[in-house]
């Protein structure tokens, strides 16, 4: 094993604490691109131990259905989704779903949904009395007719339900911020005070594609959540608008939105980042994350850095 | 978990790539990995292009496991298939598979009715070599014991050169003698249908030769029958109408936009019937392959 030049290993120039958790790399794959934390498994060559955590797909107190086909579609540089939070409600997610994860390969993050603030408090309570090492609030869903982004885009209801969250559970709360807003540092002010541990920084931004023959929206749901290398520029600058609120409290954010790189993940850690999401980039590359973490250590070594949380908000502004 | 590490990538070099009427394409690649694991109804989710930021799920023609190649069949229909109708031999693309659940054969069902549609046509191709290898398998002096036959019907130019058949099907009119030329290597009976007035293909739908060569079987050749269709949904749920109307198991192969392939996004669901109720479930690993009756009833 390589080691730097103040004798730590390569392997742990990588290693973060996220809120008390330790991640092995700052990686983080994405809810709703790795299903319930298996899925991936299935390629040969990957495995969940490259990554520092892996957020498990929205779920709600009672099974979803989702919505209609089509659920995706590519766009330039980019895809819309609109799965609409298919899954089988939490009770079979504790029981059923997360005695088959090994704990031992990742942390598994829960990402917690629901349609009114009582549902929040009612799912997060359940996933407190289970072996997931943190929760995640999804308060910036696009793609429901209730609760989601309409919750995450007043700042008051983001606050209510962050609250609601805090007292249900004592595991670390990640709270997802949307980028449908118009002043996303005031609602990240807000949910600090109502008590998140952490941030995660972006979901998506709402969309649509139209089929030009038939005159409709290809999504079954008419718009989507737009995701991919299209919303990069926009994820970083949100999580500098986050950071500059979060670092006087200690609080930690996961960037996200369009990784695709080791570059682009460096690019999220100098603006404020502690650690970084991968999603739809594993749908064109599932074995991207070993490459991305190799790129990282190499920029370390390359610029001196004995670890890889040297590198957080790092950004020196132009005058 | 079993089902872990069971899907490859592979930088596939291109070995061929050869156009054929209608902007259709037949495109051979070396994935030794994937070739290995193949079954009829699996396929495989390519990049297409560096520029394009999700892949493309095309299902498998055929495999070879010795040689290491397989060989897709598509048409060009979007931005995709476009780019990866540029794409030259020698040049290597990124082949994630074999992805999905394959069909099944049933050894008490030993006369499998294969119904193409289009761009459905290439995993029946891949259906009748298993087939073929399975009859080929057989030992001296023993009769074959799979009786399949191929329908497969287009609206486009087929992407082969159909060959008029030396296998007599004495229930289909005697005019519709256009066959699969590879069938007819293989000794596998096969017909076409069109709309389009091609020589010696059925003038219609493909289900309705399907309805003739049905009608005409004795019970206990019924009793052996097993329908496998893949092509427009249209065509599926034609075809799952007739399967029930003689009392036929059904399997139909599905197809819907893809994100992730393998199961981690939830993005290519389809409703089906499940004995708990209503279920979404997902075309690339809960299928492409289900019973028809889950689908279309």
């Amino acid at each position: 094993m390589t080691e730097t030049r103040d004798g730590k290993a390569a392997s742990d120039m990588l290693a973060v604490d996220f809120c008390g958790m330790d991640f092995a790399t700052p990686l983080v794959l994405l809810s709703g691109c790795v299903g319930f934390g298996e899925e991936y498994t299935r390629v040969a060559g990957f495995s969940n131990r490259d990554v520092g955590a892996v957020c498990l797909k929205g779920t709600t107190l009672e099974p979803r259905l989702g919505n209609p086909p089509h659920r995706v579609c590519e766009t330039p540089m980019g895809m819309l989704n609109a799965i609409g939070l298919q899954n089988p409600g939490v009770r079979h997610v504790v029981e059923e779903i997360l005695p088959g994860l090994d704990f031992s390969e990742t942390r598994f993050i829960a990402n917690v949904s629901g349609s009114t603030v009582e549902e929040y408090a009612e799912v997060t309570r359940i996933f407190d009395d289970s072996p997931i090492d943190a929760i995640e609030i999804n308060i910036s869903c696009p793609n429901v007719k209730e609760g989601g982004v309409a919750f995450g885009n007043d700042p008051d209801m983001s606050a209510r339900v962050v609250e609601v969250c805090r007292a249900a559970t004592r595991k670390p709360l990640i709270t997802k911020l949307s980028p449908n807003q118009t002043d996303i540092a005031e609602n990240a002010r807000r949910c600090i005070e109502a008590g998140t541990d952490a941030f995660a920084v972006i979901n998506t931004l709402m969309g649509m594609a139209i089929d030009i023959e038939s005159r409709t929206p290809v999504i079954g749901n008419n718009q989507g959540g737009l995701s991919g290398p299209a919303i990069k520029p926009v994820a970083l600058l949100k999580v500098h608008q986050v950071y500059q609120v979060c670092r006087g409290h200690g609080i930690p954010i996961i960037g996200q939105g369009g990784v695709a790189s080791a570059e682009d993940a460096l690019e999220f850690l100098i603006a404020g980042a502690s650690a970084v999401g991968v999603g739809t980039a594993l749908f064109y590359d599932p074995l991207v994350c070993p490459r991305i973490n190799e790129g990282i250590r190499a920029y370390l070594q390359r610029h001196g850095l004995s670890e890889v949380g040297q590198l957080t908000g790092t950004l020196v502004l132009n005058d | 978990m079993k089902h872990r590490a069971s899907i490859f990538v592979e930088e596939a070099a291109i070995l061929s790539h050869e156009a054929c009427p209608g902007e259709q394409y037949i495109l051979r690649l070396q994935a030794p990995r994937t070739a290995a694991r193949a079954r009829a109804g699996a396929f495989v989710h390519l990049q297409c292009d560096a520029l394009l930021p999700m892949r493309r799920p095309l299902s498998i023609m055929r495999a070879d496991a010795g040689a290491g190649w397989i060989e897709l069949l598509y048409r060009v229909v979007g931005a995709g298939t476009r780019r990866l109708a540029q794409r030259r031999p020698g040049e290597r693309l990124s082949v994630l598979g074999p992805i999905g659940r394959p069909f099944t054969l049933h050894d008490s069902h030993p006369r499998p009715l294969l119904i193409g549609g289009g761009v459905g046509i290439p995993p029946m191709i891949f259906l009748a070599q298993e087939i073929h290898q399975k009859n080929h398998r057989k030992l001296p002096g023993r009769t074959q014991p799979w009786h399949p036959l191929l329908l497969a019907g287009s609206e486009t130019p087929f992407p082969f050169k159909p060959r008029p058949s030396q296998i007599l099907i004495p229930s289909l009119p005697p005019e519709v003698i256009a066959a699969i030329p590879l069938m007819e290597d293989w000794g596998i009976p096969s017909r076409l249908a069109s709309g389009q007035g091609f020589p010696g293909c059925h003038d219609g739908y493909v289900t309705e030769l399907a309805r003739l060569w049905l009608a005409a079987l004795d019970e206990t050749a019924l009793a052996e029958v097993e329908i496998f269709a893949c092509g427009p949904h249209p065509m599926l749920a034609a075809c799952a109408r007739l399967a029930r109307e003689f009392g036929r198991p059904c399997q139909v192969s599905l197809e819907e936009f893809m994100a992730c392939a393998v199961g981690g996004c939830a993005g290519c669901t389809v409703a089906v019937r499940t004995p708990r109720g209503p279920a979404m479930q997902r075309v690339c690993v809960d299928g492409p392959v289900f019973d028809a009756e889950t689908v279309f009833r």
